[in-house]
């Protein structure tokens, strides 16, 4: 048996925490927090315990020098609980329940010397109530004792529509949250009670603010709106925070004039506004000595402002929006998190990137017409590798079993600088079976309807350490027709690209074509053979397992050909939608084709009868053939109808898709297994290799194949299909027959229904076979009908064929 | 060997295979990522930071240098082995300390100082032991807690230095060497085994993994020795390995099991100029006369061997498993020093390898830097472009679908077709030349005709007769002869030449060789004027008979052919009325349906060109 084998996790969703001695970085890893050594960036350990994504980590800070080596914190997660961890062995000390979802969690008293009789925690809380039997989402702000491991009832702090996340100052004296165009700012009283109020002051803007930072010494708050905008209210809570301490403020309640910037009479001396972001500030930190302060954003650059003068440093070049930023015990180390999975460990007074925790790439937002079948993913079967697309133009490949980038093959020559409108798009990835062959298509957008581009590029790699380097570009390998889907030949060095355009083209390896060749000089592609059906757009294209057979879907039509001598073989009709996936079943005689649109189907095609043999009504995202199986895994998606429906509701916690193991001749499924975010998600067979996972076999048995899954996310899971156990133990699928009866049932006759209708279809389309045209008017009848020439012209040419050989014959 | 040996370099592989320790002389580790090829860490001064005391002692080293003289690496908890948390390397040095780095946390994990006085020269783990000994100049052999580094046990092993030492993978068993190799046992320390043979320092010595052989090679001897644990108290090598130069590294299998496919004994080595070489034999006897596979870099760059630079070599290697027998796969590290490449090898016993070395990396001098750049220009870095032209040409035609033809197939195939499409899954190449002979025939009417025996195959009778009527004068078949001359000529033949002139011209008229305008008149003279002879011929009866069968069937056909005609000028009529407008209104089903028309225009077109001939015959009968 094959343990699970999990990975591609984020590490920026939640933002880290530094160790007291900063040699070690607690990140916010799914459901487990890494540790991270700092002097190597590499993984030394991890808590694991909570059973859904942890939103914060806390470490306990140290109260003297001589506890720095104390590695306690806490963690809260999605999963309604918070625990204390003693990170260094690692071992849970303490859980507390408390059955509903925290966004983020902050324990003001921990950063304060103070001892208190019991610890409080404020949690921001995901809470769902019913309102008219409808479920409304809503956040709140809640106290927590930690001592006695309950919420204390009746403290709701603030209702948010969503869950914001809470801030502190590193003082632990002000908590604050944003709700859209106002800050809330609460003072946290210095001996704390159950039942004791906390005063609020709020603050206004007239933009949606984004995120907001506490001065660690003075009375200083800063904010970052939507607009790029950073205000800077000094004093504020003036009037509220400082009476009952029982300071006489020298200043008298003043009027407006007094409080330069400030709106509404809000609590605050005077508010200034820095403008240098373009879009919406995502970070804003003030350094430990509260003389600089630090923001960034989508545009990838830190700006380091002086807070006194408004002088601006930068460190550009990051590469990626910018996402939190985290400053450690020691002054000379801090941490940015980015939006493509990577953590930056700066040296800090020279902004020096000392190393860098890099995870699996996200995929990266496309355009909406240009979302093509799956995630852009493809799986290096033997080797256990996924090459993604990412935003910078690359394409990433990640090693599955180790759970490690391995490099990246930059697909266009451009520079990628986050805040650009894209313009450049990697649309298409491709792994040949044995991974030694990549294609790329990458669009460029036009502009106004000017300028757009497509290129198909092949790139060969030596050996397998996934070097590749590019072999052939093609220029609009369609014309200006968009390309739906390549696939390689499983043995040789073939590949089709099919394109919306109404052709597809065979394209060969110059090695390929000309082994005897001895002159053989340069190993390019060529295109070997263009076909086309009836002029529709080709959705999809694969190989047989043996090559011998090129299906290509036009449309709703399945068209098979003879790769070599492009001759069509054989039609097989129809489905409802066009088919945007096919894949034939191992080495069986099944043809496996998936369709989107409004009626989504996934149907099985025999080959021996060239009909449909089962389908279902189901929108299908991914679809993975086991290569010497007869069995496939498809990655359904759960229609929204089902989501809603609250028997089944309880079932699905998040979980919007199932993964369904068939045997391709029985339409019940082998095997199910519920996933979250499926959307996106894509699915792979992986061929086993006994050296790579003997580590996490338990009974020496060796599995047959492994499925990956990967979902949205980028995160990936890799189990035994056929194993038995894992059905039971599972954590992230379930097994829990998910397709609901009647629907399949649905599915199933009104496909049976329609059989008489495909037989009666194949009696007229079956046996269309063509040849490569030798003689000059046979061209003239070939193409779709209403491209042929006038029938004067036809009449002439036909009858001349029928007398040519006779003719001939005659001296 | 001057600068291409690879004695001084201290390699290892961490035990997941994931990352790859070097230590070059200067107390610089580095750590190398196997799997994205790109250093990880790097240890520098760890040690002299946290004993500078120590090496304040020592002047004749500098302050930072640190001699490592052993390095292993060693993973702490066996379940999770790709947590690298769990492994720590462990280095010996030449002043007699035993350190152990965590190289994830990238800090010193434990440290013994003068372990062995006079220097550690080697550090064993036993794969499955919880334990690590050291050995060192002192003669003394160390068992130190891996965890902690507090140091369990010390033993002497021997009254001289010891150069080397191994541990059978179970534990079990140690051997030492200095010289003469000896095994203890591990828990009591007692003397098992003496080996004698090597005559000086073994450089390398390792137990085979289910601990029945020794594999040794000492310094400078040109040799591995392979010895039986399990013999004699006193031995000999009992098999020894030629290599051409002094091996440093040796790594070796052995499957007992004389079932399995695989069993044998694997041994792979590396000698002092980075070459690798490899044995496999079934047994001992056949290891003994087994020629050593060699895997080495190619030979190309060593264009800078003049130059004083260091030349890429085989560093470092491990064996992974056993592929298939005779062959296993290897995973090696080579290259240069500073950019070590890794690669995953399947070795064949009998089969060399010569591996390209990559210059990734590497600042080069001038000269070479041009030879270099010379190079990449004719490597693979050549792309090919093509443009929208260039890539609309295919090397194959267009196919053409004819519907025409696959309807005829259809027609013809239809009792097998099922067959043919059970076949197609598989789709034999058979089955795609059947199809393209059926389309070749359907494209001539004429041949298909003949095969359905509609025509007569007797071209060459056709031939001589042409050739023959040349022979009878005044029979000119081509030149359009009035009437008169006609009758002429015919009443001027003897009967028995009026016979074959009309075989021959029956024949004719039958293969359409020529029309029978041309061939009518004749015939219908000939039967006039030599009529009765003929009926008096017995011999002749069947081709008269055959005569009236051909008159009978044109004058069939003649009336649906004139039918036809007459439709045909109809559309025909329609088409030039059509051109004029040039308006295409052609739906799709029209157009479909017109091509069912033309479908069986073809079958009646055939007709419709023998339509004038029968008129003429019909015209001649009557």
């Amino acid at each position: 048996m094959v343990n699970m084998i999990r990975g591609g996790r984020s590490y920026v969703s939640s933002p880290p925490a530094f160790s007291n001695d900063a040699k070690r970085l607690l990140v916010c890893t799914a459901n487990t927090v890494s540790i991270f050594s700092t002097s190597t960036a590499l993984q030394t350990s991890s808590l694991e315990g909570h059973t859904a994504p942890v939103t914060t980590v806390i470490v306990v800070p140290a109260s003297s020098p001589a506890s720095n080596i104390l590695c306690y914190c806490w963690t809260a997660s999605l999963d309604g609980t918070i625990r204390y961890w003693d990170f260094s062995v690692p071992e849970l000390l303490k859980t507390i329940n408390i059955k509903i979802p925290i966004y983020s969690m902050v324990i003001p008293y921990l950063l304060g010397n103070e001892k208190q009789p019991y610890l409080f925690a404020y949690v921001s809380l995901k809470v769902t109530r019913e309102i008219d039997s409808k479920k409304h989402n809503s956040g709140q702000i809640c106290k927590c004792n930690l001592t006695e491991s309950r919420l204390v009832g009746g403290m709701t702090l603030a209702e948010t529509k969503v869950p914001e996340p809470i801030t502190i100052s590193s003082s632990g004296k002000y908590l604050g949250i944003t709700k859209h165009q106002r800050l809330s700012i609460w003072k946290v009283p210095d001996t704390e009670t159950e039942r004791i109020t906390l005063k609020k002051i709020t603050l206004h803007h007239t933009k949606r603010m984004t995120v907001h930072a506490f001065h660690p010494i003075q009375r200083i708050v800063a904010a970052g709106d939507s607009t790029g905008r950073i205000l800077i209210w000094r004093g504020f809570g003036d009037k509220t925070f400082t009476s009952d301490e029982g300071l006489v403020s020298g200043k008298i309640p003043s009027n407006d004039e007094e409080k330069p910037g400030v709106r509404d009479n809000d609590d605050a001396d005077s508010c200034t506004t820095w403008h240098w972001h373009s879009s919406e500030v995502n970070v804003l930190f003030f350094s430990s000595d509260g003389a600089y302060l630090y923001s960034g954003g989508k545009e990838g650059v830190l700006v380091v402002w002086q807070l006194d003068t408004g002088k601006k440093k930068f460190l550009p070049r990051i590469g990626s929006p910018l996402l939190c930023y985290t400053v450690s015990p020691d002054t000379s180390l801090s941490s940015i998190s980015c939006a493509d999975n990577q953590i930056h460990l700066l040296k800090m007074p020279s902004l020096e990137i000392l190393k860098s925790i890099s995870g699996i790439k996200f995929s990266c937002s496309l355009p909406e017409e240009y979302e093509s079948f799956g995630s852009g993913v493809a799986f290096d079967h033997s080797s256990a590798l996924v090459a993604l697309r990412t935003d910078n133009y690359c394409v990433q490949f990640y090693s599955l079993f180790d759970d490690l980038g391995i490099s990246e093959v930059q697909v266009c020559e451009r520079n990628h600088q986050p805040g650009d409108d894209v313009t450049v798009v990697v649309t298409l990835v491709a792994l040949s079976q044995d991974g030694s062959i990549m294609s790329t298509v990458e669009v460029k957008l036009a502009e106004e309807g000017i300028g757009g581009l497509i290129c198909l590029k092949f790139w060969a790699s030596e050996s397998q350490n996934k070097k590749f380097t590019l072999s052939t570009i093609i220029y609009e390998p369609h014309r200006d027709a968009r390309i739906s889907a390549v696939a390689f030949h499983p043995t040789r060095r073939v590949a089709v690209s099919s394109s919306y355009g109404g052709d597809f083209k065979v394209w060969v390896c110059n090695d390929e074509l000309e082994q005897k060749d001895v002159m053989l000089q340069s190993s390019g592609w060529t295109c070997h053979a263009v076909g086309s059906y009836k002029k529709k757009a080709i959705t999809a294209a694969a190989f047989s397992a043996d090559g011998s057979i090129l299906a290509v879907a036009a449309e709703t039509v399945i068209t098979l050909w003879d790769p070599d001598k492009n001759v069509l073989l054989a039609v097989i009709g129809e489905t409802l939608t066009p088919i945007v996936t096919l894949s034939f079943v191992g080495k069986s005689e099944f043809l496996v084709a998936a369709s989107w649109g409004s009626k989504p189907q996934l149907s099985v095609w025999t080959m021996s009868k060239l009909s449909v043999s089962w389908s279902y009504m189901l929108h299908v995202e991914a679809i993975a053939c086991a290569a010497d199986l007869s069995s496939f895994v498809a990655l359904a998606l759960l229609p929204e109808l089902s989501k809603c429906q609250e028997s089944i509701g309880t079932n699905f916690q998040g979980k919007d898709g199932v993964i369904l193991l068939f045997n391709a001749t029985d339409p019940v499924p082998v095997a199910t297994w519920s996933a979250r975010k499926a959307k996106g998600g894509a699915l792979a067979f992986l061929q086993v290799n006994p050296s790579s996972i003997e580590d996490n076999i338990s009974d020496g048995k060796l599995p047959q194949a492994l499925l990956a899954y990967m979902n949205g996310d980028h995160e990936y899971v890799l189990f035994d299909p056929y194993c038995e156990e894992i059905h039971e133990l599972n954590v992230i699928p379930q097994k829990d027959l998910v397709v609901p009866e009647e629907r399949r049932q649905f599915g199933y006759a009104s496909i049976y229904g329609e059989l008489p209708e495909f037989e009666l279809k194949r009696n007229q389309t079956l046996w269309v076979p063509s040849v490569p045209s030798e003689k000059p008017w046979e061209t003239i009848f070939s193409g779709s009908s209403h491209n042929l020439p006038p029938l004067t012209k036809l009449c002439s040419a036909f009858l001349e064929s029928l007398l040519e050989k006779r003719t001939a014959a005659v001296e | 060997m001057g600068s291409s040996s690879i004695r001084d370099i201290l390699t290892s592989f961490s035990p997941s295979l994931d990352y790859f320790a070097i230590c070059s002389g200067d107390a610089r580790i580095k750590i190398w990522d196997v799997l994205k090829g790109q250093i990880q860490t790097e240890f520098a001064d760890i040690a002299s930071t946290e004993t500078t005391s120590l090496f304040t002692s020592k002047p004749e080293r500098g302050h930072i240098s640190v001699d490592y003289t052993c390095m292993k690496w060693l993973s702490l908890d066996r379940k999770k082995k790709r947590k690298l948390g769990s492994s720590l390397l462990v280095l010996g040095t030449g002043s007699g300390d035993v350190l152990a780095l965590d190289v994830s946390a990238g800090q010193l994990k434990w440290r013994i100082s003068d372990c062995h006085p006079g220097g550690v020269s080697a550090i064993s783990i036993a794969t499955h032991g919880s334990c690590v000994y050291s050995a060192g100049a002192d003669g003394m052999v160390c068992e130190i807690d891996p965890l902690t580094g507090n140091l369990i046990g010390k033993f002497r092993a021997s009254t001289k230095g010891i150069s080397c030492m191994a541990v059978s993978s179970d534990g079990k068993v140690l051997a030492t060497a200095a010289g003469q190799m000896k095994t203890f046992n591990c828990s009591d320390h007692k003397k098992i085994q003496k080996f004698s043979g090597h005559p000086g320092a073994v450089r390398f010595m390792m137990f085979t993994e289910d601990g029945k052989y020794i594999l040794s090679s000492a310094v400078g001897e040109r040799y591995i020795a392979l010895w039986r644990t399990d013999g004699d108290k006193k031995q000999s090598a009992s098999c020894v390995l030629a290599m051409e130069h002094p091996a440093v590294f040796i790594d070796g299998r052995c499957i007992d099991n004389e079932e399995v496919d695989e069993a044998g004994l694997y041994v792979f080595a590396i000698s002092e100029t980075g070459v690798c070489y490899f044995w496999h034999g079934r047994n001992i006897e056949e290891l003994r006369s087994t020629k050593a596979t060699k895997i080495s870099l190619s030979s190309e760059n060593n264009k800078s061997k003049n130059q004083k630079s260091v030349l890429p070599a085989i560093f470092a290697a491990k064996l992974q498993g056993i592929a298939k027998p005779a062959s296993v796969h290897a995973f090696i590290a080579f290259g240069l020093l500073v950019k070590p490449s890794f690669q995953k090898l399947v070795v064949q016993s009998g089969t060399d390898i010569t591996l390209s070395s990559s210059q990734d990396g590497v600042l080069l001098p001038m000269s070479q830097s041009l030879v270099k750049s010379k190079k990449g220009l004719h490597g693979p870095t050549r792309v090919t472009a093509l443009d929208r032209a260039n890539a609309e040409d295919a090397l194959l035609p267009l196919p053409k679908i004819l519907d025409v033809h696959g309807k005829k197939n259809r027609h013809q195939n239809s009792g097998d077709l099922d067959v043919v499409m059970a076949d197609l899954a598989d789709s034999k190449s058979q089955d795609d030349t059947v199809e393209v002979e059926a389309d070749s025939e359907a494209v001539c009417m004429e041949d298909r005709l003949r095969s359905l025996g509609m025509l007569c195959n007797k071209d060459d009778l056709t031939s001589k007769a042409a050739l023959n009527s040349t022979k009878f004068n005044g029979v000119d078949l081509d030149a359009n002869l009035p009437e008169k001359k006609i009758r002429a000529a015919v009443s001027s033949m003897t009967p028995s030449n009026a016979s074959e002139l009309l075989e021959v011209l029956v024949d004719m008229w039958q293969s359409r060789s020529y029309s029978g305008k041309q061939v009518l008149p004749w015939i219908y003279k000939i039967l006039v004027i030599h009529g009765h002879h003929f009926q008096s011929q017995k011999s002749l009866t069947g081709m008269l008979s055959s005569l009236f069968k051909i008159t009978k069937s044109r004058e069939v056909a003649f009336q649906p052919l004139l039918q036809l005609s007459g439709r045909l000028q109809l559309i025909m009529a329609q088409i030039d009325k059509a051109s004029q407008d040039k308006t295409q209104i052609s739906s799709y089903d029209h157009k479909m349906d017109e091509s069912e028309d033309e479908d069986e225009d073809v079958e009646e077109h055939v007709y419709g060109e023998i339509d004038d001939e029968s008129q003429l015959s019909s015209d001649d009968d009557s």
